[in-house]
C-alpha cells in the first residue's frame, strides 16, 4: 500500500531505482537496431533527476522500460532493489500529449488511477480533489479533456500520475508542447508539487534550461545507441530561483557541449 | 419557428400537390394514385378501429425485440472478434460469407426450419441488426488509440477493467453508428419479413390484407407510417447517441 501521508525529504527512504547494464533493440528492416546501450544508473529516492538529449537518442524508451511498457529488453531495472516487472502503481508517468481519456471528466480521469487500490469510496473522493486542488484545477473537475486547454490538460495528467503517491514520477516531456508562457508557469508548479510530495522523479526534456532549473542532477544522453553521457550534479535546495549564476554557467557549458563542436 | 426549418417539408409538399393532381387526370390515375380524400377516409378509419395502432405497436415490438438481441449480439461477437485473433480466424470468414446473403433470402429457410411465426421474424431482424453491429464494433476496438491504451496498462488496469473502461468507451462513436445502422436494417427488415411471414400482426401484414382486398389508400398509408416511424427512429437515436458522446469536442 502506498503511504497517503505527506512525506520530506529526510524521511523518503523508498524510490531507489537501479539501472544496471540496460540495453535495447528495435527491429529494423528484420535487422536489430541498438537503441540504448550499456546504461548504468542510481537514482537516490527522492532525487529529482532531469536526462537532456538530442531526438531520437532513446530517452522515450527509456522511460517506457522503466514503467514497464516494454518487457523486451536486456539488463536490469531494480526499483528498491527489486526487479520490475510490468506496470505497476509504484510507478507514474506523464506523458508528452495528456492522454487523458476524453469520454471522462477531469474527476473520472484522475479517479482511474485510484481503480485498484482497496481505499474506502470517500477516501478516494478526498484524494483525488486534494490532487485537482494540487494541481491548481478547482472549479474543473466536471470538464471533459477536450474543455481544457493544453496546460490545464498537463496539469490534469500531473495530477493522475501522482494521485497513486508513486514511488518513482516519469515525465517524458511533459511540457514539451505547451507555449513558453504556460511552460515556465507549470515548470514553477511542478518544483513546488514535487518539494511538497518528495517522490523520485526521472524528467526527460530537451530543454536545457528546464533540466538545470528542476533537476537535483542532469543527466547528459548522448545518441546512436542511446548512453548516458556527462551528469551534472547541482548542489541547489528547492525551491529554486530561475536567474541563479550556477544554473547559467551550466546552461553555457550544456549548451556549447550539447550544440558546439 | 424560423422558416428555414421548414425548408425539409417543401419536397414532401410538392410531391402530394403531383400526386393528387395525377389523380385527378382520368380513372386509371385514379386508381395508381388514390386521391387524398381516399387516404383520409382510410386513415380515419384505421385509426378509429384501431387496426394501424395495433399493426405499427406489433412491428414496433418485434424490431426493438430484435434490435435489442441484435446489438447485444453483434457488441459481443464485435468485441470477441476484434480482441481474439483466434476467435477472428476462426469467425470471420463465415460471418463475411453469411452477410453477403440479403436478409429477405433467408426467409424462405428460416421459414421451413421455424415456420412462420414470431420466431422466425425475430431471429431475421435480430440478424439484419446483428451484421452491421458486429462490423462497427470490430472496427471501433480495432482502431482505439494506443496511446490511450497504454495508459490503462500503466494504471495496472485488468483485462476487464480495460475493456469496459477504455475500449469499449473509445469504441463507442463507432458502436453508435452500428446502431444507426442497425436501426435502419431492423425496421425494413422487419416490415419485409411480414410481409413474407403472413402470421400475426404487422404493418407488412396489414399491407398484405390491403393488397388482397384492393385497398390501394392502406397501402399507401402504411408506406407512409414505415417511413414515417423509421424517420422519428433514426432522429430519436441520433439524439441519444450525441447525448452519450457528449464528451467528444464538437466540430
Ligand atoms: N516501436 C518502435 N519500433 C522501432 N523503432 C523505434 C520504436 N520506438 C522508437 N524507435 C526508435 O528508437 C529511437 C529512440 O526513440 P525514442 O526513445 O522515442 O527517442 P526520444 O524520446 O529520445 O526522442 C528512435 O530512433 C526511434 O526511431
Ligand atoms: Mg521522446
Amino acid at each position: 500500500m502506498n503511504a497517503i501521508a505527506p512525506s520530506f525529504p529526510a524521511h523518503v527512504q523508498t524510490g531507489a531505482l537501479s539501472i544496471r547494464n540496460l540495453s535495447k533493440t528495435y527491429p529494423l528492416k528484420g535487422r536489430p537496431v541498438p537503441v540504448l546501450q550499456g546504461i548504468d544508473l542510481d537514482i537516490r529516492p527522492g532525487e529529482f533527476v532531469s536526462i537532456l538529449g538530442a531526438s531520437g537518442c532513446g530517452k522515450s524508451t527509456l522511460l517506457r522500460l522503466i514503467v514497464g511498457l516494454d518487457p523486451d529488453y536486456q539488463g536490469q531495472i531494480l526499483l528498491d532493489g527489486q526487479p520490475l516487472n510490468g506496470p505497476g502503481l509504484e510507478r507514474g508517468i506523464v506523458f508528452q500529449d495528456h492522454r487523458l481519456f476524453p469520454w471522462m471528466t477531469l474527476q473520472q480521469n484522475i479517479a482511474l488511477a485510484l481503480k485498484n487500490h482497496d481505499l474506502g469510496t470517500a477516501q478516494k473522493q478526498r484524494l483525488v480533489d486534494e490532487h485537482i486542488a494540487l494541481v491548481g484545477l478547482r472549479g474543473y473537475e466536471q470538464a471533459y479533456p477536450h474543455q481544457l486547454s493544453g496546460g490545464m490538460a498537463q496539469r490534469g495528467a500531473i495530477a493522475r500520475a501522482l494521485v497513486n503517491k508513486p514511488k518513482v514520477l516519469l515525465l517524458d516531456e511533459p511540457f514539451g508542447a505547451l507555449d513558453a508562457l504556460t511552460r515556465v508557469r507549470l515548470q514553477q508548479e511542478l518544483q513546488r508539487i514535487w518539494v511538497q510530495e518528495r517522490c523520485t522523479v526521472i524528467m526527460v526534456t530537451h530543454d536545457i534550461e528546464e533540466a538545470l532549473y528542476l533537476g537535483d542532477r542532469v543527466i547528459v544522453m548522448e545518441a546512436n545507441p542511446g548512453r548516458i553521457g556527462e551528469q551534472v550534479q547541482l548542489e541547489l535546495a528547492h525551491p529554486r530561483q530561475r536567474d541563479t549564476a550556477l544554473l547559467f554557467q551550466h546552461k553555457q557549458r550544456l549548451l556549447a557541449q550539447l550544440v558546439g563542436h | 419557428m424560423k422558416l428555414r426549418n421548414l425548408r425539409g417539408l417543401l419536397l414532401p409538399l410538392l410531391l402530394i400537390g403531383a400526386w393528387e393532381l395525377a389523380s385527378r387526370q382520368d380513372a386509371a390515375g385514379a386508381y395508381a394514385f388514390v386521391p387524398l380524400a381516399t387516404i383520409g377516409d382510410a386513415l380515419v378509419e384505421l385509426l378509429g378501429n384501431g387496426e394501424l395502432l395495433v399493426n405499427l405497436l406489433a412491428s414496433l415490438a418485434r424490431t426493438s425485440a430484435g434490435l435489442a438481441l441484435g446489438i447485444v449480439g453483434g457488441v459481443a461477437l464485435g468485441a470477441l472478434m476484434a480482441l481474439s485473433p483466434l476467435a477472428n480466424r476462426l469467425v470471420a470468414p463465415l460471418f463475411h460469407a453469411l452477410r453477403q446473403v440479403p436478409m429477405l433470402g433467408w426467409i424462405p429457410l428460416i421459414a421451413l426450419w421455424l415456420g412462420n411465426g414470431e420466431a422466425s421474424k425475430l431471429l431475421i431482424v435480430s440478424l439484419a441488426a446483428l451484421y452491421p453491429m458486429v462490423l462497427n464494433t470490430f472496427e471501433g476496438l480495432r482502431q482505439v488509440d494506443v496511446r490511450h491504451r497504454e495508459v490503462g496498462q500503466v494504471l495496472a488496469l485488468g483485462r476487464w477493467q480495460q475493456l469496459r473502461l477504455v475500449l469499449l468507451p473509445a469504441a463507442l462513436p463507432s458502436i453508435a453508428t452500428g446502431v444507426l445502422q442497425a436501426l435502419a436494417f431492423a425496421w425494413v427488415t422487419a416490415v419485409g419479413s411480414e410481409l413474407f411471414l403472413a402470421s400475426g400482426a404487422g404493418l407488412g401484414n396489414l399491407m398484405m390484407n390491403a393488397e388482397a382486398g384492393a385497398r390501394m389508400e392502406i397501402i399507401v398509408i402504411c408506406v407512409l407510417c414505415i417511413g414515417l416511424c423509421g424517420y422519428l427512429m433514426t432522429w430519436l437515436s441520433t439524439l441519444l447517441a450525441r447525448r452519450l458522446l457528449r464528451w467528444r469536442p464538437t466540430r
